[in-house]
Parts: C-alpha cells; structure tokens; sequence
C-alpha cells in the first residue's frame, strides 16, 4: 500500500529526477547544481523507499511490526545523522575528498547505529532490558567514536589558532594552556569534592574559549609568512637570494634537522675554507656528482666551518625571453651555520653537456664539484 | 547397479583436481632451467640469502608440519559427537611455559641467522664499482657514473640489460621516477624497492659470466607483469670492451644509405623522447631528447647503443631472434662474452618483433598511450604511444637503428 507520506516523496523523486536530467541537457552535467539535483533524486528515492517498507510508519497496517515490542519505540536522533551523512557524501563527491569521507563515515557511522538502535528496540516487550543489550552491543564503541569526533574538533580548531598566531605566540599559548592543565588537574585531584561541577565548568569554559578563538582564527586567516609562502614561489630563481645576504621567506629552523638520509645522493661539505663531496657508495672524495635525469635527487650540504655559507648549484643557461641574452639557471641552500646542514633538491630535465657540466659551488669558499646528467 | 550421489561425485571432482594442481606446483619446484630460481644463486649476497633458506626453512617447516599435525589431531580427536562437555580448568603453567620458551629459543635462532644476514647485506664498504637503477613505468634505466677504477671516464646510461664485471662488489643505487618498483635478479640477490624520492641501496655480485633474469616485484600499473630486466656479467676484460663500446663517440650513418633516411626519420619522430648521444641536426647543432616534455616519468630509453642489448621495451621482447637469443644464453662461461659483445647483427636481428613495435607499441605491451585518456597526465604518456609510423619509416628506422652499436 503506498501511502500519502510515501507519494509525497515519490513526487519529489520524480521531480528531481526530471529536474535533474533537464539541468544536465540545458546547463552543464559536470556543474554543482547537477550534482545537487541528483542528490536531492536519491535523497527522496531512498525515502520514499524506507517510507513505503514502514508503511509511512503506520504500524498498525503491519502486523509484523508488533510481533514482540508493544511499547512505544523512543525517538531516534540518528536518521537525522545518516541524511546529514548522506548529504555530505555526495557533497564531497562534488568537492573535495575530505568532506566525502567525512560524509561515509557520518554515512555509516548513523546506518550502524540506527540499525542497532532498531534491533534493540524488538529485543522484548521491556524497554530497559532492550536498553540494556543496545548497549551491550554498541556501547563500546559509542564512546571511542564521540571522542574521535570531539578530538578531531579540538585539533582542527586548535590548528586554526596555530596557524593564525605568530611562533612567540604560540609558545606563550602551550605554556598558558598546559599551565591551566597542570593547575586543574592540581586542585582536582587535592579536592575531589570539587570534580563534579568543577570539571563540568572547566570543559565548558574550555570548549567555548576553543570554539571563539578557532572561529576567530579561521576568520581572520593565517599568518602573514604562511600566506606568502602559498603565493609565492620561493623555489623559483627570482625569488631565491644566492649570494651572502639572508633570505626572507625560509624556516631557519631547519637547519640540523634534516632527516633525509636515505633519499640523499651525495654530501657536500665545507671545511677550512675548501668544498668536497662524498657518494654514496664511493668510499672518497669525489670531483664529479653523477644524478639521473629527470628525477628530483637530493643533495646534502654540511657545513663544519665557524662562518654561514650556503650550497649554489648552478645548472646551465637559458635565454631570457626571445633575446639572445644567455642567464644561468640555478638555485641555492640557505645561509648555513656551523656544524648545521640543509638539503638541496633538484630535478634537471635535460643532459648536462660534456664541454660545461652543471655544477655545486659555495659563495666564500674554494673548489667546486662538477655535476654530470648523464 | 550402483549409483555414486551427485554430491560424492562433485566431491571426488573436486579433490582430483586440487590434487593434480597440487602436484603441479610440486613438480614446479623441480624444473632445473628456472633462470628466476631463488635456490640455485650464483653470487655472494643471493648465497647468504640462501644459506640463510637453508637454516630457517626446516626451522618454520618443521614448526608448521608439527603445529599442523598437532591441530589436525586435536580437532578429530575432540570433534562434537553429542558427548557432554568435559569439565573446564584454567591452564596448565608447565606447558604454558614450555610453549613459551620453545617458541622464543626458536625465534632467537632464527633471529641471530637473520640480523646477521641482513647486516652483511647492507655492507657498503667493499664497494668496487656503483650503478644508478633508476625505474619508471615500465622498464630501468641503468647509468653509470665516471669511474676511473672500472675504466669509466664519462658516464654511460643504458636500460633493459645491466652490465657488470664479474666477481665485482657492485652497489645499486635504486630510486624512481614515477611510482614504487621493485628490482630483483633473484639469482644475484634479493628484491629492493626502487621510492621516487628515496635512494635504496643493493648489493650485487656474480660469480661467473652469463645472463641471470629478473623482474619487478612491486605492483606498478598496466605493465607491470612486463617490467623485466637481465643482469649481464662479463668477465674484466669483456666489461672494459663493453665499457669502451658504450663510451665512443657517436658515427651517423653513411649519406645516401637507407640509415641515413633513418636517421631523419629518427629526428622527426623519436628524438622528441628517446636520446642518441652525439645525434645533431643537419645545422650540426647537437640534439637533445624533451621526454620531459612528452612522457610522464620524465625519460625514455637512452638508444645511443641499442643494437649492443639483446632486448628491448623493458626487456619484455628480444631483440634477436630465437637462434641467436638461444646462442648466447646457452654459450660456454668462457666463450659469453665474444657472443654478448657481438651485440644484435642483421642476421641475429628480431626483425619482426621490431617492426611490431615501431608500428603500433601500445598493441605490443600494455600501456596509458590513449591520447584520449590523458587529462589526468597533463596530456603525457605513461610509455610510447602508437607514432603512426609508414611502412616506409619503419624500413628506415630499422636501417638505422641497426647501426646503434
């Protein structure tokens, strides 16, 4: 029997459906608003199919809806939750991949529950027997699940604030809060008649000033640096100062946290004013770096002097624009200090030409180590 | 009359043939020309590894035939028949123990043979001679750096067929270009993954001259089960003439001759890709190879010595025909390499495979080379794409490309 609640959503998937098909033959089949539409087409499919299995819900034109449970079922919150799933699943599908598995995992994460929720619910005539097997079934799992979505809010919002703040900020920031941590925890644990409210005040508190500032944070956007790293192409040889002057837009940082052993062809150092390199698998000093062709290699720069140098490598010429002006191509480390190191990547497309090898030379210091693209 | 019930009949169907399979894949194990043979290694680093077999596979052998047997019997001898069931205790701690210990001396052992094995695998320090092993989809590409020690005084780049100096300690330096790869001579040593990004290192030695085969062993696309590769040893004096073979210089055909119209066909058509070294235009200006530009990976085969490799296309086809091919695999350790040094001769030529390729490759192996097909490549192929070549051309690029020697 198909009933008024069950033709209203098999109108809609009519309509959309029809809508859907004209928007792919009159607007463009691959736009948002096609994707939209076929959304909204399963969306009322799909309900319109649950509403004509539960009979718009009528249990009593189905006999085989009271076989145990005479009680009135409680309302259910996640149906809302597997539509919200669905909905964003197609979105994503439409977007970007994030939002599309989110959306499954709300997807299925709301169908298990529901389905549990409705097994439960014909366990027996008792609703707290059939309370207490819901959540023999599932109630492990509720809880891991509620804290990963809560754990992920948290570090998403977090991140945003990271992101926003300056590198001083952002320390002053993890002292306050494990500060705060270390002193609640304090008087919790000194107090404990206080845990109930107190920890209940806290959380809120705590989540609130999160939500703001993560909030606020994504507003106002990200920090300045950041923002210029994300438009500007510093790995382009205008952008990169190779002689002695400091670069702007580099995380000084880096330099002796390099962790990239195993992807490094070769080692080049600097000691007593002279540069040298070391190949993997040459036990020597080498003259010449051999790296494929078309392929990004990386080379390690060490350097063991008092004084800040940086690793140029200098790979052939090019002409600028359509003059005959030849300009070399290259591109460089940063500054480096003592017993500090940086590594240099570089994919070269083309053969290096036996007359004038590419090559690896440190502005202040002597020697130079050939490079040979074979 | 008996019958014999259907479900009897399927049964004993059924066991004939996982029997008959069985055997089979014993049998397998038998066949002595198995050139990717892990138990039959023919340099030092694939002897350790068999050494190593040869300790921890009657170890695990003799665990799982006892750990078998011992199940089998307990699920017999304890199967439901209806009985009630016994009375339930909680362990016994003398067997908990010994199945604790036992487990642990074995593991131990195995252990000891094992870290053992895998250091001396990972020495670097007797290195004499290195190699870059750069893989792509689907085929290597070998270069070699200068190394005055092996009579290397410009590099040599090469694919399909590594070469080496017998009884040398040679280091592979293995990386990627496009996605992970694996490369295996297993008869040399063990498989090592080639990362884009990463330089992997592997140890390879052999014994004696000859030709041990090998294959990628890391899942890489559409051919992946075509991604072959033979390792070539040759004895020192061979390695120094193959050595000063790939290193002269480049001769072009003579004017007037059907190579020479190769030549420009090779200009127009595969120059775009594939580098000769020494190829110039007829301004006399020296030509280089874009596969940047064209192909995915970002490199195509070095051809400036084709006709010196016995196969081509990712070691997938031969370049010499049956006889031939058949001539060097089976020759005399001492007479190999004044077979492999004659390299691809008009007669040993594999003409016809040769030709199939340059007609129509994407027919020949298994390749994303559908210019339809390639949004998401920017346009570039993974492989060589069908260059709708004449028939015309082909008889030209063969001319040619026998003259890359």
């Amino acid at each position: 029997m198909i009933t008024p609640g069950s033709k209203y959503f098999l109108g809609l998937t009519g309509l959309g459906l029809v809508s859907a098909v004209l928007y792919c033959f009159l607007v463009n089949p691959s736009d948002l608003g096609a994707y939209a539409l076929f959304g909204l087409f399963i969306s009322a499919a799909l309900i319109a199919g649950f509403s004509i299995f539960t009979r718009d819900g009528d249990v009593a034109t189905a006999a085989e809806a009271v076989e145990a449970n005479t009680e009135a079922t409680a309302p259910s919150f996640w149906p809302i939750i597997f539509a919200l799933g669905g909905a964003l699943t197609l979105l994503g599908v439409a977007t970007n991949e994030i939002v599309f598995v989110l959306g499954l995992s709300v997807l299925v994460g709301g169908a298990v529950e529901w389905v549990i929720d409705d097994w439960a619910e014909k366990a027996s005539a008792d609703s707290e027997f059939n309370a207490f097997v819901r959540h023999r079934a599932i109630g492990a799992f509720d809880y891991p699940g509620i804290a990963a979505v809560v754990l992920g809010f948290i570090a998403f919002l977090f991140s945003r604030i990271m992101l926003t703040v300056s590198k001083d900020e952002a320390s002053i920031i993890f002292i306050v809060v494990s500060a705060v941590i270390f002193a609640a925890g304090f008087v919790l644990a000194a107090k404990p008649a206080l845990r109930g409210k107190t920890t209940a005040i806290i959380s809120v508190v705590g989540a609130l000033v999160l939500l703001v500032a993560g909030v606020a944070s994504a507003l106002s956007g990200e920090r300045k640096e950041l923002v210029k790293y994300a438009k500007e192409d510093v790995y382009s040889v205008a952008n990169r100062g190779c002689g002695k002057e400091e670069g702007k837009y580099y995380d000084h940082e880096a330099n002796g946290s390099v962790s990239l052993r195993s992807g490094v062809i070769a080692t080049v150092f600097v000691e007593d004013g002279k540069i040298r390199a070391q190949e993997i698998g040459i036990k020597k000093d080498v003259e010449t770096i051999t790296i494929p062709r078309s392929n990004s290699t990386s080379i390690l720069f060490r350097n063991l002097d008092a004084e800040e140098y940086r690793l140029v490598a200098t790979l052939g010429k090019v002409k600028v624009g359509t003059t005959d002006v030849m300009e070399e191509v290259g591109t460089c480390t940063q500054l480096t200090g003592k017993n500090e190191e940086q590594v240099l990547t570089v994919t070269i497309p083309k053969p290096s030409s036996p007359e004038e090898p590419f090559k690896l030379t440190v502005p202040g210091a002597t020697g130079e180590i050939k490079v040979v693209v074979p | 009359m008996d019958t014999v019930s259907p479900v009897k009949s399927l049964t004993r169907r059924i066991s004939t043939i996982v029997a008959g399979a069985a055997g089979t894949v014993v049998l397998a194990g038998c066949a002595q020309n198995a050139p990717q043979d892990t138990w039959q290694p023919k340099g030092d680093n694939a002897q350790m590894i068999s050494a190593l077999d040869k300790i921890v596979f009657p170890i695990a052998g003799i665990v799982g035939v006892l750990v078998s047997v011992f199940a089998g019997y307990i699920f017999w001898r304890f199967r439901d028949k209806g009985q009630a069931i016994p009375a339930q205790s909680h362990g016994k701690p003398i067997v908990e123990i010994v199945l604790t210990i036992v487990p642990a001396l074995i593991l131990t052992v195995v252990g000891v043979f094992t870290w053992r094995t895998i250091m001396d695998l990972a020495e670097t320090q007797d290195t004499e001679m290195i190699i870059n092993v750069t893989g792509q989809q689907w085929w290597w590409e070998y270069d070699y750096p200068a190394q005055a020690d092996q009579g290397i005084t410009q590099p040599i780049i090469t694919s399909g067929q590594l070469v080496i100096p017998e009884d040398t300690n040679v280091l592979l330096r293995e990386t990627s270009r496009d996605v992970i790869h694996s490369f295996w001579i297993p008869a040399l040593n063990g498989k090592k993954d080639a990362v884009p990004g990463r330089i992997h290192l592997l140890r390879m030695q052999a014994d004696q001259p000859g030709i041990y085969a090998g294959q990628c062993t890391e899942f890489c696309g559409l051919s992946h089960a075509n991604m072959r590769m033979e390792a070539i040893a040759l004895s020192k004096e061979d390695f120094a003439k193959w050595v000063a073979n790939q290193q002269k210089p480049y001769t072009a055909p003579a004017e007037g001759t059907l190579a020479k119209e190769g030549e420009g066909v090779f200009i127009n058509q595969c120059v775009r890709c594939h580098q000769v070294n020494g190829i110039k235009d007829a301004n006399g200006k020296a030509i280089i190879s874009a596969p940047d530009e064209n192909v995915y990976s970002g490199a195509a085969p070095n051809l400036t010595t084709l006709m010196t490799r016995n196969t081509f296309a990712g070691a997938m086809f031969d370049m010499v025909n049956q006889k031939c091919r058949a001539d060097v695999w089976d020759a005399k350790t001492e007479e190999f390499g004044a077979k492999y040094l004659k390299g691809v001769t008009e007669e040993c030529l594999n003409e016809k495979t040769l030709r199939a390729w340059l007609r129509n490759a994407p027919a020949m192996k298994p390749m994303y080379a559908d210019p339809a097909k390639l949004e998401k490549t920017n346009g570039l192929y993974r492989g060589m794409p069908n260059l709708g070549l004449t028939e015309d051309d082909i008889d030209k690029l063969v001319a040619y490309l026998l003259t890359l020697k």
